[in-house]
């Protein structure tokens, strides 16, 4: 049973820093689209390639966390 | 976890259906099947009867292939239709792989197994770790591949050693152990992002289930989530093809692009600012 806050923690405290990250990220590019709509195409695939990487580590938390559930557990 | 009766039953790994002597079948290798189904028969159908100019269903399937291959194209760097079909291979592959799992009752129609559980029949194949390491791999050898062709052994070798000779003994490890760390963020990211939706999608019907006599209406909250998940699957194809293409790229020009912000992301500006190393390279 403990390690359901094992659980929570590595999850809860893991998204902390990628929510940070893509809300930097996302609020960079919508600025960037702002200023200058024509460059749509120039940022989308830089854009999505780097959401992927900052979401990457949510990820680790996530498979971390369901390491913890379904082997440590 | 065990008391209580949880809501919802997950299986991080694939479960087996049947077995053929040592060979097991799971239900993630029948959403592989499908997939797989799917992809050819609607390849075949549409290349028997393709036309120049395309009549209306044609150019509904092309739209997504020439969307995709003109991302490439303009991202992709000078020698983009080299790995186009392998990019676009991965796109379509990954794609229908994860929208299977939106399909009514991929979840929830099986086999009953021990404890009252249900063994789908049906599981997305990329809820599977096996499916997304084995792209992954593929995705590995294709672009270790390239980098060999186009710089040769040697070269492709002696950019792990980087730059300042007398750093490589610190740099080199570095450099195999991030090449490497390539295979594990491809194949988890794929995995968890679908893994996770699947379980989303689960925990979202069996809240909304037990809330159904309070509020009728509660049936509208996992279809928001059945669409968010279709574009989650969009995005995490694309994610995974256009990653595959910047490995590829990055591979390619590894040597006319020795600074790591240029090769992270070869824009098309990039390539159009250094065009005649990128060549050379080539």
């Amino acid at each position: 049973m403990d390690s359901n806050l094992a659980v929570g923690l590595a999850m809860g405290l893991g998204a902390i820093g990628p929510g940070i990250g893509l809300g930097i990220a996302v609020s960079k590019a919508m600025e960037a689209l702002g200023r200058n709509p024509e460059a749509a195409g120039a940022i989308f695939v830089p854009y999505v390639l780097g959401i992927a990487l900052t979401e990457a580590i949510a990820i680790y938390a996530l498979v971390v966390s369901l390491l913890l559930i379904f082997v440590v557990a | 976890m065990e008391e209580g009766g949880s809501l919802v039953h997950v299986e991080i790994a694939a479960e087996p259906l049947f077995a053929i002597g040592p060979f097991t079948f799971t239900n993630s290798m029948v959403g592989a099947l499908l997939t797989t189904a799917i992809l050819l028969t609607v390849a075949f159908w549409f290349s028997r009867r393709a036309a120049l100019v395309p009549n209306r269903r044609q150019s509904l399937i092309e739209l997504p292939i020439e969307w995709m291959a003109n991302i490439v194209h303009g991202a992709g760097g000078t020698r983009w239709r080299s790995f186009v079909p392998f990019i676009l291979t991965i796109f379509l592959t990954v794609l229908v792989a994860n929208w299977i799992g939106l399909l009514p009752g991929v979840g929830t129609i099986g086999l009953v197994g021990e404890h009252d559980t249900i063994v789908p029949f049906l599981r997305p194949a990329s809820a599977d770790l096996n499916f997304t390491l084995a792209l992954a791999l593929v995705t590995f050898v294709v672009f270790v591949g390239f980098g060999i062709r186009a710089n040769g052994l040697g070269g492709w070798l002696k950019e792990f050693l980087g730059e300042p000779r007398y750093m490589s003994p610190l740099m080199a490890p570095i450099h195999i152990i991030s090449e490497l760390s390539r295979l594990i963020s491809l194949s988890m990211r794929l995995f968890g992002n679908v893994f996770a939706g699947e379980v989303l999608l689960a925990t979202m019907l069996a809240i909304t289930t037990a809330a159904i006599f309070i509020m009728p209406l509660a049936f509208f909250v996992p279809g928001i989530f059945l669409g968010l998940e279709l574009i989650f699957g969009f995005v995490q194809a694309l994610v995974f093809a256009l990653l595959a293409m910047t490995y590829i790229s990055m591979a390619i020009a590894e040597h006319a692009t020795h600074d790591d912000k240029h090769a992270e992301a070869p824009s098309a500006d990039a390539v159009a600012a250094h065009p005649a190393p990128v060549q050379g390279a080539v």
